[in-house]
């Protein structure tokens, strides 16, 4: 197992999954909020198409957290 | 040297004929497996039963066979982000674990694939609101359970096998609607007989469905959805998860750039023109699988393999009849993207709602999608479109009381880009590394 953070909580990860597949395992779907509405978002395609997941990684902005595999040590933010 | 974009069914189908030929191969994919979305499946250091794929082994086989081929070379988790034809040669520009590098190949096989198409319904941003193949994707790819109580619609057959895994995973299908009578196989019928082995696929489903208790109801959809619940015909349905999806939309950015033909298909999709041997009007640029019409996985093999420069023959007719009965069986209605309230978002992105939409035309002037996209920036956000654009132009040819001509749904389909990219990553062709 390897561990991550999501908006500061910890969150532990079988390696190989996608950040969405683990925030998603631990029963939590909100991944971030729009930028006028303010309103929740998660996964809508899950294929890496329609860019609704996009997170914050490790400081780098608009990254998909259907594509992109977690790794230990990872700070995502929404 | 041949680059095959995509290693889906069609793609890797390609990559064997071709090096079965002697050709040296070069396969990109975004994906860090091979398999594509339809055979999506654990990372090989997790064990993987292969139990919710219905038939496996023609995976297993080409994974095999490629795996161990030495003319293969891969490149996972690569993405094309912009292509180009120089004289006789294709230069491609990829973004490869966030470095950005050239490949240049004499022949390029576009398997580019499909994604779910979707229609704006109240409520249909909330978390818990997917595609179909989002939560196919997290359980095949990642054994994960979307949901616990989980509601399928929409419409065409890949909503069972979603619903079937699922339950078998130890969801709880609250709720599974297809808009379409099934009766309207009947006149279709050739289409099923000519491939028996696919009625035998619907039938497996059906059975593992019905030991959940899993009731399918024909001619009913999604209506709304709030942050707990799905209404489904007025009733109001508590779930956690709602996937709707209405068929498929074919990938065709990357022929695009390339300049390649589009063309609308019989269900309105636009999708890249090839001829017998699977080539576009490009010479040296092939296209093969969903990107040339939705058709399903039997038909992308056998338009792969073609494209690779083996040989398709009877099978690829069985197969293409099947595919046009599939668009004839689960057409999506027009009705859909009429009538939706105001307030719904229609481009998720940039959070543009059906009201705006209007305004834009009652009082901006906007006479087309294009122009009502400049008013509003409907379909300018991060995706670029690929989920709205078709509603949007839907939308706006309803409001003026027009129809989409064939030429702005091909308009719909052009972008420049293909994947969207830093200056940072162009710049020095280097980003951070995840």
């Amino acid at each position: 197992m390897i561990s991550f953070t999501f908006n500061n909580q910890k969150i532990e990860a079988i390696e190989g999954m996608t950040i969405a597949a683990a925030i998603f395992s631990t029963g939590e779907k909100v991944l971030r909020q729009t930028r006028f509405g303010g309103d929740d978002r998660s996964i809508f395609c899950g294929i890496g198409i329609c860019w609704d997941c996009v997170v914050t990684v490790d400081g780098v902005i608009n990254q998909r957290a259907c594509l992109i595999q977690v790794s230990d040590g990872m700070v995502v933010t929404s | 040297m041949i680059a095959i974009i995509g290693a889906g069914p069609a793609g890797l189908s390609a990559a064997a004929a071709a090096t079965r030929r002697g050709e040296e191969v070069i396969i990109i994919d975004s994906s860090s497996q091979l398999g594509g979305q339809y055979w999506r499946h654990l990372p090989s250091a997790r064990n993987d039963s292969h139990s919710l794929h219905y038939d496996f082994s023609k995976a297993q086989k080409l994974f095999d066979e490629l795996l161990s081929q030495p003319l293969l070379t891969r490149y996972s988790n690569s993405q094309v982000w912009q292509a180009e034809k120089c004289g006789d040669q294709f230069h491609l520009y990829i973004l490869r674990n966030g470095v950005e590098e050239k490949v240049v190949a004499d022949k390029v096989i576009l398997a580019t694939g499909a994604y779910d198409r979707t229609i704006p319904f109240p409520g249909w941003t909330f978390p818990g609101v997917m595609t179909p193949g989002a939560a196919q994707a997290m359980l095949k790819g990642h054994g994960v359970l979307v949901g616990k109580k989980v509601v399928i619609a929409g419409t065409g057959p890949f909503i069972l096998p979603v619903a079937t895994g699922l339950a078998e995973s130890g969801a709880e299908i609250v709720g599974l609607f297809e808009f379409n009578n099934p009766f309207r196989w009947i006149f279709n019928l050739h289409g099923l007989l000519l491939n028996p082995s696919r009625i035998a696929e619907a039938f497996y489903y059906l059975k593992k469905l019905q030991k959940h208790r899993v009731k399918i109801e024909f001619g009913k959809k999604v209506e709304s959805a709030t942050r707990s619940s799905a209404v489904v015909d007025g009733t109001e349905i508590e779930c956690d998860v709602i996937a709707v999806g209405w068929g498929f939309a074919p990938d065709v950015t990357l022929a695009g750039i390339l300049g390649a033909q589009l063309g609308v298909d019989s269900d309105g999709t636009v999708i890249v023109k090839v001829d017998r041997r699977q080539e576009t009007n490009i010479l040296g640029l092939f296209a093969a699988g969903e990107a040339t019409g939705i058709g399903g996985s039997t038909l992308s093999m056998i338009e792969g393999r073609i494209a690779g420069g083996g040989r398709g023959g009877l099978s690829r007719w069985r197969a293409q009849v099947f595919a046009n009965g599939l668009k004839k069986v689960y057409p999506v209605p027009s009705i859909l993207t009429k009538n939706l309230p105001e307030e719904t978002i229609i481009c998720r992105c940039e959070e543009v709602t059906r009201g705006q939409i209007c305004t834009s035309i009652d009082e901006l002037g906007a006479q087309s999608a294009r122009t009502a996209k400049l008013f509003t920036r409907a379909g300018m956000g991060l995706c670029q479109g690929r989920v709205c654009g078709r509603n949007v132009s839907e939308i706006v040819a309803d409001h003026l009381v027009q129809k989409v001509s064939d030429s702005e749904r091909i308009a719909g389909g052009q972008r420049p880009l293909a994947a969207p990219i830093s200056l940072g990553e162009l710049g020095d062709g280097l980003a951070k590394k995840f």
